[in-house]
């Protein structure tokens, strides 16, 4: 078998199935790279280098996304990445992750149902395309929590089996055990967030955190080390063994296995079919030479990123392509994104911040507002966010909040830049991206990548829906801002029209979406393509829509879950495992 | 994921907050300046009865030390690491039976000008042999890279582009005796100190006992330009 890239969800495949004794073959389109030597000081401080330059990203001068805002546009090429990050090289964006990690609720997977439910149809803008999973909570818990003790995620459990656990998180979902490790050590702004929060009657909470409190073993053997709080995670690879990644939690193990086979900086051209269109034969890959290989393979599995995801399924011609004005095609379909942005708190000068000392997952946080948390009935939108004090850097060239009305240049904007640096608290929402028919994934007709083949063309703005919630919770931010002792706050929330040009988020989701029924979903619970069993599309290209939480942790769940059916039903039977 | 670029995406008014603020600063005590000639008295005469000169072991700027035993370099160390060593010998959270009493029968006034006397005052490197030239290398390589097999990240990772520190709370390495450092590095493999991150603990483990000889022959030898070149005496 082959998978096609090798990040979180490559590697992840790969190793649970190299050790049923199946021959794997990794293909992976950027360059090796581990902890010792690549990820070393000084180089890995290198801010222009990977912040700026986007060192770990997809090489867009030979693979942008096109992008524009509705279908009536013409799209253009991204050509500096901004808005998201897609990674490229071994371990893929699992390196360059900032570790927050979370487990999405209950009323997630049952999304479509749990709100028609409780609030009637009524409430859905007539544009909106949620719907269920396919999957329960109940059913991924067990993965989620094996995911949860592959990274040593540190946290404090808020409910065990149902019984909330004073310290946690009220409004998680039930879970079996306690976090691997203890939650990380709580700053200064997460404490000036909990104080605020709490005179309010919120719930704060530690965040969890795969960047670990204290070293801790897997149950592969391999070893996390504790976080020293340098600053430099997302966007970064950890150079202290203390970030969950491929590099640290998986790949020591698979690349052990004599029946698995890396190939670094080969890019796969296409899944092939064989005549009747509905079984893969393998995949067409080049190597960095630029020589061209068949490799073959009775199982490939697609774990590129959503949007390398959906597009590899539309090169290789696999399902029927989304058509927003039928709304016929799935393939594409329900592309959604991630509701981000938040208030900046600005204190006095008595108080000092320290962002450089942070982790990229060390914040306190508060779900009154996240999911289905609260009563949406009387707002007339459905979805949500968390909150917190989630401050991930200080570093020099990113990070520099000034007041309203603050020159963009010269001395005073220096003199505000000095004066805020150290006395500034960033408090973040991010929530629910939901689903439209307006927004989707498709082939773009003009541009091409650096193999003469179609680029992948985004169309999306967030639905009218997004912006009433995320518009509310500003509100309820910037109280929170004003009780944290904030002498003035900056309000946040989303706007229209949704731009590529400024970092918001790298969870792009959907397009490649999982469900019930093949006219409206890509692949079935399993994550196997419906019109080609022996395709698996893994990651978060399966969700139908974007819960509250950063992804990670539910892709990871997500895997072992579809690993589960692979190993124990499809390997015995290969076949479609769901049939309609 | 989020990032400090996100503070861009909130363009909406300025509100002012008025009576909801709060202070939260802790209260400015009235801070008192280290005197540093002092602690260059203390270094030199220590506090009688109880205290002798520190200079005995570690050095001042006349003299003193051979860079034999336990004890280490300190001149040009961060003042804050100073400090917190010895209120943490002062504690017991640092065992130390030489450093004990000595920290303890200095007063809080006393710890900060004998601190920052060491901290500011640039000494000479004594000439001291270099160890085996392969001892060395090793050493540089973990120092530098790592060690993949080891799963051990490089000493520079905190301590700072060839040893030079990151103060406040990291010290250098850079010119720190051979025998200083690897005495350190067996007290963590053996869980004997406790005043410092986790992680040096993990990593005295991971180094084992001839890799710890190379790392300490290998920065005892550094010069970081940031400190004073060799004594020519």
């Amino acid at each position: 078998m082959v998978t096609i890239g090798v990040g979180l969800t490559g590697s992840l495949m790969a190793l649970e199935l190299a050790k049923t004794g199946l021959k794997v073959v990794g293909i992976e389109r950027g360059a090796p790279r581990f902890t010792v030597p690549d990820f070393q000081s000084p180089a890995i401080h290198d801010e222009l280098r990977f912040s700026i330059r986007k060192a770990m990203m997809q090489d867009n001068v030979k693979e942008p996304v096109t992008f524009r805002n509705a279908s009536d546009q013409t799209a253009l090429p991204v050509r500096r990445w901004e808005s998201f990050l897609p990674g490229t090289g071994l371990g893929g964006a699992f390196v360059h992750w900032n570790g927050q990690s979370f487990r999405f609720q209950v009323a997630d997977f049952i999304y479509k149902t749990h709100i028609e439910q409780r609030y009637g149809k009524k409430i859905l803008d007539p544009d909106l395309t949620i719907q269920d999973w396919g999957v329960t909570y109940d059913e991924l818990e067990p993965h989620f929590d094996r995911f949860e003790y592959l990274c040593g995620v540190s946290g404090k459990a808020g409910n065990i089996k149902g019984a909330i656990q004073p310290g946690g998180n009220p409004f998680e979902a039930p879970r079996a055990r306690e976090y691997p490790t203890p939650p990380m050590k709580e700053p200064y702004f997460g404490a000036l967030f909990r104080k605020g929060a709490e005179s309010l009657g919120y719930h704060p909470y530690p965040q969890p955190s795969a960047n670990l409190s204290r070293p801790y073993t897997n149950p592969e053997g391999l070893s996390l080390q504790q976080c020293v709080f340098c600053g430099f995670c997302e966007r970064y690879a950890c150079e202290h063994f203390a970030k969950a990644s491929p590099q640290t939690v998986i790949l020591p193990t698979l690349l052990k296995k004599p029946n698995f086979e890396l190939r670094t900086n080969c890019q796969v051209l296409r899944i092939n079919l064989d005549s009747t269109g509905k079984k893969a034969t393998g995949v067409t890959y080049t190597d960095a030479a630029g020589t061209e290989f068949e490799q073959p393979a009775d199982l490939v599995l697609i774990t590129a990123f959503p949007l390398n995801n959906v597009r590899m399924l539309l090169l290789s011609g696999i399902g029927k392509p989304y058509d927003p004005k039928s709304g016929e095609g799935a393939v594409g379909r329900n592309y959604c994104y991630q509701t981000t942005g938040g208030a900046t708190v600005f204190m006095d000068e008595s108080i000092n911040v320290n962002p450089f000392m942070a982790s990229g997952a060390n914040g306190t946080m508060i779900d009154d507002f996240g999911g289905d948390n609260f009563d949406h009935g009387p707002l007339g939108f459905i979805g949500g966010q968390y909150v917190g004090a989630i401050m991930t850097n200080g570093r020099p060239i990113e990070f520099h909040p000034t007041p309203a009305g603050t020159p963009k240049w010269g001395r005073g904007w220096k003199e505000a830049v000095a004066r805020h640096y150290n006395h500034t608290v960033l408090v973040q929402q991010h929530g629910t991206s939901t689903a439209s028919r307006l927004n989707y994934l498709d082939l773009d007709p003009t541009y091409k990548d650096a193999w003469g083949q179609p680029l992948l063309r985004m169309t999306f703005d967030f639905p009218e829906n997004d912006i009433r919630m995320s518009q509310y919770i500003a509100d309820k931010v910037v109280e929170i801002g004003r009780a944290m002792g904030g002498k003035s706050v900056i309000r946040g929330g989303t706007k229209r029209p949704y731009t590529t040009t400024v970092y918001q988020s790298t969870h792009n989701a959907g397009g490649a979406i999982m469900g019930e029924d093949p006219t409206t979903s890509v692949v079935n619970r399993y994550l196997q393509c419906w019109d080609v069993p022996n395709v698996f599309s893994v990651g978060a290209s399966a969700f139908p829509q974007n819960g509250s939480y950063n992804y990670s942790v539910t892709i990871g769940a997500l895997t072992y879950w579809a690993l589960d059916a692979i190993k124990n039903k499809y390997l015995r039977a290969p076949g479609p495992l769901v049939h309609t | 994921m989020t990032a400090g670029r996100t503070v861009a995406l909130v363009t909406a008014g300025i509100a002012s907050t008025g009576a909801a603020w709060m202070a939260h600063a802790v209260a400015a005590a009235p801070t008192r300046q280290p005197d540093v000639g002092r602690g260059e008295i203390i270094a030199a005469q220590g506090v009688p009865p109880h205290v002798p000169a520190c200079t005995g072991c570690h050095a001042s700027s006349s003299g003193g030390s051979n860079g034999g035993g336990a004890f280490p370099r300190i001149a040009g160390q961060s003042l804050e690491y100073l400090d917190q060593q010895l209120r943490d010998f002062a504690t017991g959270v640092r065992v130390n039976g030489v450093m004990t009493p000595i920290a303890k029968g200095l007063s809080a006034e006393e710890i900060a000008d004998v601190t920052a006397y060491y901290a500011s005052v640039a000494i000479p490197f004594l000439p001291l042999a270099s160890g085996d030239p392969n001892l060395v290398k090793r050493g540089e390589q973990l120092a530098k890279i790592g060690d993949a097999a080891k799963d051990l990240q490089s000493c520079d990772d905190c301590h700072g582009p060839d040893g030079a520190g990151e103060p406040p709370a990291i010290p250098y390495l850079a010119g720190q005796y051979a025998h200083y450092i690897a005495s350190q590095l067996k007290q963590w493999q053996l869980g004997a100190r406790k005043n410092s991150p986790d992680s040096m603990e993990y990593i005295a483990k991971r180094l084992g006992d001839p890799d710890i000889e190379a790392v300490a022959a290998y920065f005892q030898q550094v010069r970081s330009a940031a400190q004073p070149t060799q004594s020519k005496e």
